[in-house]
């Protein structure tokens, strides 16, 4: 399929209408008439404690569980009782097991529902290649490979893919980075973003972690008991004015903390740090290390990715090669990783920043504590000045 | 004589004989693979028939695990009322005994599955028989194998009881020969039948090893 057909590919939105569930032989419904709409294009998140009903509400969309009442539709279509086969084969599903079939190859599994939709083949393999490529895994590397030959990531990466392949205009994901190390977790929920800044689906996505809601969510719904909307808004609305004390406490403390998930490294003024070259003259090196005010160098490789810290001591070591002296320059975030994953790098760091990298992992420039600081400094002044004008706002009123 | 004395007289004898015992032992395999297809066809109906139900699915493995308590004398025996004597009789007995073996891998391959596959399957669209098709026999395929290759070698070794309804294949020899037990003669038929009926047996096994081997995605 051709790239701007892919990009023209509308998203859906969707309205559930008093949708409820009544297991068979339990007294209370794990879905009790809940109403929502969601809007084409966007993230929305349902978050809320264990049991309340995340999964079973999302699972009535694409009817793997039958609603016992209510309705839902898509884009205005009523689908409640549709052909649920043909009705799936447009919404993309990714569950947190995944389940890849274990006896096909990472390309069988991906052109599955394109097959089903009755492709040729040509175009199957031509989606299958540009899906690995969108989900950051070479295709002629993995194409061939079975499911079991690959690491957790790289499976969630294929199941997104999989999810993806006929370009559905809807995305439904229950807890899909739930069962991956926190690591990877951070760096598939980056890509995702990214992934999602050029597709633009509707992507109801599940969780349990308020924090991944924040940090994922266009719009959060905050899920009480029997999937009762405790308050859906956007994650600024939601942090800075909570609905209620369930809100509060599933929030949980930190809530100035957690806004730093709302700013992302792109959107912030990076500063620049004193960088060399590995194979620059070591002289030259500390020239600029001494013009510079920094007490230390970041060295670059021939593609400007960050290699090393090295320190004027460092420099003047002359037995050792430079790629060997200093520190590693680990501590790096791309553009779409927020300040909080920033800070938490910065943390980690010996040299107290996060180097910025473009996807190519080229140096971009650094983010420190200052430039955290004046984050949380405008934020908190946007959030009072909201204040001062909801309290001005009713006196106008009356 | 010793069992040794017994033995050195069987190569001449094997000699001799040799087309006939081919021939039977070419009608023993015939008999074990037409039971093993019609077995193979039943219990993978009756297993995906009930794998999803509790209750059915215990019923399919009782009954079928009764027929094999039934000693096989007596179930040759009780057919002869029925289908008179020879092949027929034979068969029917036979998949009676093939059946538990190749349903109860069916049942227990089919619900070894991780539900999260068969759940993606449904999610993504596929359809109940499609999802069958295409992702639950192709992933239980090699315990199915397994039960079809426990099931051949038991018929192989059955089959040859079959002689006492007058059934095809290398029973025939064995009979005779315990009938007249304590003469070469008689140890010449009984050992050289037995012989033809491990080999088949071992050859049977191998066969059934490689295609399962063929058939199942290397993925597994
Ligand atoms: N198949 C089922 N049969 C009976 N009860 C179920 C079933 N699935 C979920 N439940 C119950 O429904 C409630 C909501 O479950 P679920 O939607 O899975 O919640 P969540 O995804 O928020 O953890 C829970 O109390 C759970 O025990
Ligand atoms: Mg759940």
């Amino acid at each position: 399929m051709p790239a701007h057909e892919q990009e023209t590919a509308t998203a859906a939105s969707i309205r559930l209408e008093s949708l409820t569930k009544r297991y068979a032989g339990q007294a209370e419904p794990a879905v009790d008439n809940i109403t929502m709409d969601i809007p084409a294009g966007e993230i929305v998140v349902l978050v809320g404690p264990s049991g309340c009903g995340k999964t079973t509400s999302l699972k009535m969309i694409n009817r793997i569980i039958e609603p016992t009442s209510g309705r839902i539709f898509i884009d205005g279509e009523d689908v409640t009782h549709v052909n649920a086969d043909q009705l799936r084969r447009r919404i993309g599903y990714v569950i947190q097991q995944i389940g890849l079939f274990p006896h096909m190859t990472i390309a069988e599994n991906i052109g599955m529902v394109p097959r089903l939709l009755g492709w040729n083949r040509a175009r199957i393999s031509e989606r299958v290649d540009e899906l690995l490529d969108l989900v950051g895994m070479e295709p002629s590397a993995y194409r061939a490979r079975y499911p079991k030959e690959l690491s957790g990531g790289q499976r969630q990466r294929v199941g997104v893919a999989r999810a993806m392949s006929a370009d559905p205009p809807l995305l439904l994901m229950d807890e899909p980075f739930g069962a991956i190390d926190p690591i990877t977790r951070e760096r598939l929920q980056n890509e995702f973003l990214r992934l999602q800044s050029n597709i633009r689906k509707t992507i109801v996505f599940v969780t349990h972690d308020i924090d991944e809601a924040i940090k994922l969510g266009d719009r959060i719904a905050i899920l009480t008991k029997g999937s009762k909307i405790a308050q859906y808004d956007t994650p600024e609305a939601i942090l800075t004015a909570p609905a209620n004390d369930f809100v509060a406490d599933f929030i949980g403390s930190g809530a100035s903390l957690k806004r730093l998930s709302l700013s992302r490294v792109r959107d912030v003024e990076l500063n620049q740090w004193a960088v060399g070259r590995l194979d620059d003259d070591r002289a030259q090196l500390r020239q600029s290390l001494t013009e510079s005010d920094h007490g230390s160098l970041l060295l670059l490789d021939e593609d400007q990715r960050p290699v090393r810290w090295v320190t004027g001591h460092d420099l003047t070591r002359s037995g050792e090669s430079l790629d060997r002296v200093g520190l590693p320059a680990t501590a790096t975030v791309e553009p779409h990783a927020t300040l909080h994953d920033a800070l938490n790098e910065m943390v980690t760091s010996r040299v107290g920043c996060a180097i910025v990298v473009d996807d190519q992992r080229r140096y971009q420039g650094i983010v420190d504590m200052r430039t955290v600081m004046r984050a949380i400094d405008e934020m908190r002044e946007s959030s009072q000045a909201r204040d001062r004008h909801a309290a001005v706002q009713p006196m106008e009123a009356g | 004589m010793t069992f040794l004395d017994y033995i050195s007289g069987v190569p001449a004898y094997l000699e001799r004989e040799w087309s006939d015992l081919l021939e039977l032992t070419f009608e023993h395999l015939l008999v074990v693979l037409v039971t093993i297809v019609l077995a193979t066809v039943i219990a993978l109906g009756l297993g995906l028939a009930t794998y999803r139900n509790q209750s059915g699915a215990r019923a399919v493995l009782t009954v079928t695990g009764t027929f094999l308590t039934v000693p096989s004398f007596a179930l040759f025996g009780l057919f002869i009322p029925i289908f008179g004597l020879g092949a027929v009789p034979t068969v029917v007995a036979l998949v009676l005994y093939a059946l538990l073996p190749i349903a109860r891998n069916t049942i227990t391959g089919l619900r070894s599955i991780d539900p999260a596959v068969v759940e993606s399957a449904q999610g993504m669209g596929l359809s109940r028989r499609q999802r069958l098709l295409r992702v639950e026999l192709p992933l239980a395929w090699p315990i199915i194998m397994t039960g079809v290759r426990v099931s051949t070698l038991m018929i192989v070794g059955i089959a040859a009881i079959a002689a006492i309804v007058n059934g095809p294949g290398l029973g025939g020899p064995i009979f005779q020969g315990l009938s007249a037990i304590g003469t070469q003669r008689g140890f010449n038929l009984a050992f050289s039948g037995t012989l033809f009926v491990a080999v088949l047996a071992l050859l049977l096994d191998g066969v059934l090893g490689m295609l399962s081997k063929l058939t199942t995605s290397k993925g597994l």
